[in-house]
C-alpha cells in the first residue's frame, strides 16, 4: 500500500483521532456529498409513492388550497384513517424533530404511536434494507478512504467497496446475530421483566422516569457495545485486509479489551457530536408555513451535518486505529506480489 | 326566558340551602336508597371492612318481592366474570400479569331486614344472578328474596356487613402503593323501576347507575392519612390506636367514593363570581405536580363557570379533585383511578410534564367538572345509555375548552416512555377533529347502534367512539343545525327539567324538538338508531359551451355511505354569482344543471360543514383551480426528509 507524504503520523489520542477524523471526512467533500446523494436517490422513489397518494386523496378538493398553506390538521387525521401501505406512515410525525424523536421511541420501545409492535413499521422495512446494504457496500470504501488519508479516485474507492462487500456481509451475520439477540432477549428482560418489577409499587412518577432512563441507558449500552465491536472489526477488515470476518471480530474484541477506556470514549464523544447536530437541527427545523425550497435546504443541510458526523466517526475510528496500532504502510498481511496465478506457477515450473 | 326562570328557581333553592348542612337541606331528589356507612381500611392487607344501614324506599307503582344489590367489585375476583370475559373480547386481558392478591372482591358478611323486633337475617336465601348475559360464573348482582313485598311508597332497612379486597386498580377504583381510591365499593342496592329491576351486571363498557339518597360515611384510615370523599367533611376523631375516623356527609347523590394517601398535598381554593354559586374546590395533589395545581384549578372555574351559565346552576357548594398516582407502566402498576367522576369528586389526572400547550390536564378536569351536572344531577342509566352523559358531556367539554382556552392547545407527544415530551407547534387542537373525537369517530364509526343499551356495545375503543364520539359529533351537528343559542337552550331546558330524574333518550330527543320547533325524529333515526355512516361526495362538475357566450354546467353530488342527512350544495361561478341548492340527500346522487355565461368556479356539499358525521370531507368539493399538485409536493418533500432521517437512523447500526 503505497503512502502518502503528506499523512501526518496519526495521534493515538482520543481528541486527536476525533479530530483528524473530522479532517479527513471535510478533506473528502464528495464522499460527504455523495452519501446525502444517495439517501435521497433511495428515500425519492416512496416520497413520489406518497405523494401521489396525497394527490389522489385531495383530487380536486377546495382542500388543496389549505395544504398549500400549511399543515392541515383535519385532513390530515382523515387521510391517515384512509391511508394504505407506505402512505400510512405520513402524519404529523413527519413535522421536525419530533420524527426524530418518534423513530428513536420506536427502536427503543419497540412500539409505534398507535401501538403497533416492532422497531420500523413494516411499509417502511424494504427501503430501510436497501439502505441498510448500500452502507455496507459503501463502508468498505469509505473506510479504505479514510485509512489512505488522500483522494483514491471512484475505480478504487468502488473497488475497495467490493472487495470488502461481502466480507462485510459475513460479519453482518454475526453482528446482526447479536443485535436481534439484544432485541430479542435482554430488552424483554430489562423493559419487562426487571421494569415490572421495580415499577410495581411506584407511586411517584419521576422514580419510575429515572428508572426507565437507566434502563435506557444499559440497553443503550449493550447496543453501543455491540456497534463497537463491528466497527473495529469493519476497521481491521480494511486497514489490516483481512478476509475473515470471524478472525476480525476476534481481533477487535482484543484491541478493544486493550484500551477499553479509550475506545469507550471515542464512541462517546463522537455520540455526542452526533447529539450536537441534533441539538442544533431541533433549534433551527423549520415550521409547517416554512417555505418549501428552504425548509428543503435546511433540512439537506441538517442531514449533511449528520452525515460527516457519521463519516467522522468511521475516519476517527480509523485513525485511532492507525495510531495506536500501525500507521499508513502498515498491514497485516505480507505485500502482495503479482503475478500470483496458477498459470504464471505452472510456467514456472516448465521452467524448472 | 323559561330557561331563566327555571335557572333562577334553581339558584335560589341552592342559596338558600347553602348555609345548611347536608342532612338539614331540603330534599332535591327522590333520596330513596340512603346510607350511613362505616370502613376501615387497613392498608397493608388492602382489606376493607365495612358495615352500615340502608334506608330504601320503593318509588315504583309495583311491589317488591325482592331486592337487587351491584356487587362491582366481583368483577375483578376471577377470569371467569362478564367483566373480565367482555375485556378480553376487545383484546385486552387484565388479569394477565396480575398476581392473585391484586385482584378484587366483596363478600357480604351482613343482609338483614331492620324489623322492630329486630332484624331479619336475609343473606341465607341472596344468590348472584346473571340478567344479562347468564353467565352463573358472574357474581356482581346479589338477589335477596324479601320475606314479605315492599309495597309501593314503603321504606324498608336494610343492614349490610362486607369485606373487600382493594384490588390494583381496575376500572379507575383500587390501590398502588400508599394510594387508595375506593369506589363502587359497598353493596349498592339497584334502582326498581315499574317494569322490574333495572340492576345490571357490570360489564366492560359501562358504568354505573343508582337512586338518589343521603350518604352518611365514617372511613378509619390510619392517623396522618389525608381522606377525599364526596360530601363535605363533618369530624375527625383519633382513635387512639394509630387510626382516625373521617366522616363526610352528602345528601341528594347516588354514589360515594373516597380516597386516602399520606402524601397527599391538600389545597383549597373557592370559586367566587358574581351570579354564580359559591363553591369550595379542594384539590388533593400529588406532590411531585405541585407546579400545576393553578392549572387544576383554573380548568375547574372554567367549567363551573361555563356549564352553568350555559346549562344551570350547579347545585352543591364544593367540588373536591383527586390528582391520582400517575401511572406509567399500567402492567405492573395496574390501570389509572384517574379521569373519572362521582359525586362532588372527581379524580384528574397528569403527568410530570405537562406543557402548557397541552391539552390533557385542561380536558379532564374540565370533562370531570362538568359530569357532575349530566352524571351527578340528571343521572341518567349510564347501563344503558351511556351516551347521554359520556356524549353529552364530551360536546360541552369540547365547547368550554374551546372558549375558555382559545388558541392555546397544540398536540403533544411523550416518547422514550414519558421522558421526553414534544410539542407539534404546527397541529393545532381542533374543537371538532380531537375535542368531539372526530378523528378517533372515523376509525371505527359503525360497530354499534348507538341506541343499543350500552351494556351490549363491543367493549373496549368501540364502545368509547359509539358514546362518546358519536354523540359529540351529531350534538355538534344538531349545534350548528339549529344554532349555539338554540342549541344552549335545548341542554339548559333537558337540565332543568330532568335534574336528579334519570330521563330517557326519549326525553331528550322531545325536549330538542320541543325547543328547536322542529320535529327532529328524523335526525334521532339518521344518527342515534342506526349505525349509518355518512360521506356525501362532489362528483363530478363539467361545463359545456351552449352557443351565445353561454355554458352549461351540471354538477353532480353523491352520497356514498348508506347515512342520509339534508345537505345544501354551493355552486360559485366566474362571474362571481353563487347559488345554493338544498338536496334531501336521500338518491344516492343528483345533479343540478346551470345555463350561464359563466363557468364553475367552486362547487361544494355541505359547504358550511354541518354534517360533522361525514367520514370523507375533502371528497365533498371541487375547485377549477385545484392545488392538489403543489399541496403534494410540498408535503411529500417534508415526507422526504423526514425518511432520510429514518434511514439514517436505522443505518447507523449496520
Amino acid at each position: 500500500m503505497p503512502s502518502s507524504p503528506e499523512l501526518a503520523r496519526p495521534k493515538a489520542t482520543v481528541l486527536g483521532a476525533l479530530v483528524e477524523g473530522w479532517r479527513r471526512v471535510l478533506a473528502a467533500p464528495g464522499i460527504a456529498a455523495g452519501m446525502l446523494l444517495a439517501t435521497l436517490l433511495v428515500a425519492l422513489p416512496l416520497s413520489i409513492v406518497v405523494g401521489r397518494s396525497i394527490e389522489s386523496h385531495l383530487g380536486d378538493s377546495i382542500e388543496s388550497g389549505q395544504l398549500v398553506a400549511g399543515w392541515d390538521a383535519g385532513w390530515a387525521a382523515e387521510f391517515a384513517a384512509q391511508a394504505e401501505g407506505i402512505a400510512r406512515t405520513f402524519t404529523y410525525e413527519i413535522l421536525g424533530f419530533g420524527g426524530l424523536l418518534s423513530t428513536l421511541s420506536r427502536l427503543l420501545d419497540q412500539k409505534g404511536p398507535s401501538g403497533q409492535t416492532g422497531i420500523v413499521d413494516p411499509a417502511l422495512l424494504g427501503a430501510i434494507a436497501l439502505y441498510g446494504a448500500l452502507w455496507v457496500f459503501l463502508a468498505g470504501g469509505l473506510l479504505d478512504r479514510f485509512a489512505r488519508g488522500r483522494a483514491v479516485g471512484a475505480s478504487a474507492f468502488f473497488s475497495a467497496c467490493g472487495v470488502h462487500f461481502f466480507r462485510f456481509l459475513r460479519l453482518g451475520l454475526v453482528i446482526g446475530f447479536a443485535y436481534w439477540a439484544l432485541f430479542r432477549w435482554l430488552h424483554p428482560l430489562l423493559f419487562t421483566s426487571l421494569y415490572d418489577r421495580l415499577t410495581r409499587d411506584l407511586t411517584v412518577e419521576h422514580y419510575a422516569l429515572a428508572i426507565r432512563a437507566l434502563l435506557y441507558f444499559v440497553f443503550m449500552a449493550a447496543l453501543a457495545l455491540v456497534n463497537v465491536i463491528a466497527d473495529i472489526a469493519k476497521v481491521r477488515i480494511v486497514v489490516e485486509d483481512r478476509r475473515s470476518a470471524l478472525s476480525a471480530l476476534g481481533a477487535a474484541l482484543r484491541f478493544i479489551r486493550r484500551r477499553a477506556g479509550r475506545v469507550i470514549a471515542l464512541y462517546l464523544v463522537n455520540v455526542i457530536a452526533l447529539l450536537i447536530v441534533g441539538r442544533l437541527w431541533m433549534q433551527v427545523t423549520p415550521s409547517a408555513a416554512t417555505p418549501d425550497w428552504l425548509a428543503f435546504l435546511a433540512a439537506q443541510a441538517y442531514l449533511l451535518a449528520r452525515i460527516w458526523a457519521r463519516l467522522a466517526f468511521m475516519a476517527s475510528e480509523v485513525v485511532f486505529f492507525q495510531g495506536e496500532l500501525a500507521h499508513a504502510q502498515y498491514t497485516a498481511r505480507p505485500l502482495v506480489r503479482w503475478p500470483d496465478s496458477p498459470s504464471v506457477e505452472g510456467i514456472r515450473n516448465l521452467g524448472a | 326566558m323559561r330557561r331563566h326562570f327555571w335557572f333562577a328557581v334553581a339558584l335560589a333553592l341552592v342559596a338558600a340551602t347553602s348555609g345548611l348542612s347536608a342532612r338539614q337541606a331540603p330534599s332535591r331528589s327522590p333520596r330513596n336508597a340512603s346510607y350511613t356507612l362505616t370502613a376501615t381500611l387497613d392498608p397493608v392487607n388492602r382489606q376493607l371492612y365495612g358495615s352500615g344501614r340502608l334506608r330504601w324506599q320503593n318509588t315504583s307503582h309495583v311491589e317488591a318481592t325482592e331486592l337487587r344489590f351491584h356487587t362491582y367489585w366481583n368483577a375483578w375476583r376471577d377470569e371467569h366474570s362478564t367483566w373480565m370475559r367482555e375485556q378480553r373480547l376487545s383484546g385486552y386481558d387484565p388479569l394477565e400479569r396480575r398476581a392473585d392478591d391484586d385482584r378484587g372482591s366483596i363478600d357480604v358478611t351482613t343482609l338483614a331486614l331492620v324489623t322492630a323486633a329486630g332484624s331479619e337475617n336475609l343473606l341465607p336465601q341472596a344468590r348472584f344472578v346473571a340478567p344479562d348475559d347468564g353467565n352463573g360464573e358472574d357474581r356482581t348482582v346479589l338477589l335477596v328474596p324479601l320475606p314479605r313485598p315492599v309495597a309501593p311508597g314503603a321504606t324498608i332497612d336494610i343492614d349490610l356487613g362486607w369485606n373487600a379486597h382493594v384490588p390494583r386498580t381496575f376500572a379507575r377504583a383500587g390501590a398502588i402503593g400508599n394510594y387508595f381510591f375506593i369506589a363502587q365499593w359497598f353493596p349498592k342496592i339497584g334502582v326498581l323501576e315499574d317494569s322490574g329491576w333495572n340492576c345490571h351486571q357490570f360489564h366492560a363498557a359501562t358504568e354505573f347507575f343508582a337512586d338518589f339518597g343521603l350518604y352518611d360515611v365514617s372511613m378509619t384510615v390510619p392517623t396522618g392519612w389525608v381522606v377525599g370523599a364526596t360530601g363535605r367533611e363533618q369530624s375527625v376523631a383519633d382513635n387512639g390506636n394509630g387510626t382516625a375516623t373521617h366522616r363526610y356527609v352528602e345528601s341528594d347523590v347516588h354514589d360515594f367514593a373516597w380516597t386516602t394517601s399520606p402524601s397527599f398535598k391538600d389545597l383549597h381554593v373557592r370559586f367566587e363570581e358574581p351570579g354564580f354559586q359559591t363553591v369550595d374546590i379542594r384539590l388533593l395533589l400529588q406532590p411531585e405536580h405541585q407546579s400545576q395545581a393553578d392549572r387544576h384549578f383554573a380548568a375547574a372555574r372554567a367549567a363551573l363557570k361555563y356549564f352553568s351559565t350555559w346549562f344551570g346552576p350547579y347545585p352543591y357548594d364544593h367540588l373536591t379533585i383527586v390528582d391520582p398516582v400517575t401511572i406509567v407502566n399500567a402492567r405492573a402498576q395496574g390501570n389509572s383511578s384517574g379521569g373519572m367522576e362521582y359525586p362532588t369528586l372527581i379524580t384528574a389526572g397528569t403527568n410530570w410534564s405537562q406543557p402548557w400547550a397541552s391539552v390533557d390536564l385542561e380536558n379532564v378536569v374540565v370533562h370531570e367538572t362538568g359530569h357532575q351536572f349530566w352524571y351527578g344531577v340528571v343521572a341518567t342509566n349510564e347501563f344503558e345509555n351511556a351516551w347521554m352523559d359520556e356524549g353529552v358531556n364530551s360536546f360541552a367539554t369540547a365547547r368550554v375548552l374551546a372558549e375558555a382556552f382559545p388558541a392555546r392547545f397544540v398536540r403533544v407527544r411523550r416518547y422514550l416512555g414519558g421522558l421526553i415530551t414534544w410539542k407539534y407547534q404546527d397541529v393545532r387542537w381542533s374543537r371538532d377533529g380531537v375535542g368531539n373525537g372526530l378523528n378517533s369517530y372515523r376509525l371505527d364509526p359503525s360497530r354499534d347502534v348507538q341506541s343499543t343499551p350500552t351494556w351490549k356495545y363491543w367493549p373496549g375503543a368501540a364502545a368509547f367512539v359509539t358514546t362518546y364520539d358519536k354523540t359529540a359529533l351529531w350534538m355538534a351537528t344538531l349545534e350548528r343545525r339549529l344554532g349555539p343559542a338554540t342549541m344552549e337552550k335545548v341542554l339548559a331546558t333537558y337540565y332543568a327539567r330532568n335534574a336528579f330524574a334519570h330521563p330517557l333518550p326519549a326525553t331528550f330527543f322531545a325536549i330538542a324538538s320541543e325547543v328547536s320547533g322542529e320535529d327532529l325524529t328524523w335526525f334521532a333515526d339518521a344518527v342515534y338508531r342506526s349505525a349509518s355512516t355518512f360521506d356525501y361526495s362532489l362528483e363530478q362538475v363539467s361545463d359545456q359551451p351552449a352557443g351565445n357566450g353561454s355554458t352549461d354546467s351540471t354538477v353532480v353530488v353523491r352520497r356514498r355511505a348508506d347515512g342520509v342527512f339534508p345537505v345544501d350544495v354551493r355552486v360559485t361561478f366566474d362571474d362571481g354569482s353563487a347559488v345554493t341548492e338544498r338536496w334531501d340527500g336521500r338518491d344516492t346522487w343528483r345533479a343540478f344543471h346551470y345555463r350561464r355565461a359563466a363557468h364553475v368556479l367552486t362547487a361544494a356539499v355541505d359547504p358550511d360543514r354541518t354534517l360533522l358525521l361525514d367520514l370523507n370531507y375533502t371528497n365533498n368539493s371541487w375547485t377549477s383551480q385545484s392545488r392538489a399538485a403543489e399541496a403534494s409536493r410540498k408535503w411529500s418533500l417534508r415526507w422526504l426528509t423526514w425518511f432520510e432521517h429514518v434511514l439514517m437512523t436505522y443505518a447507523f447500526f449496520t
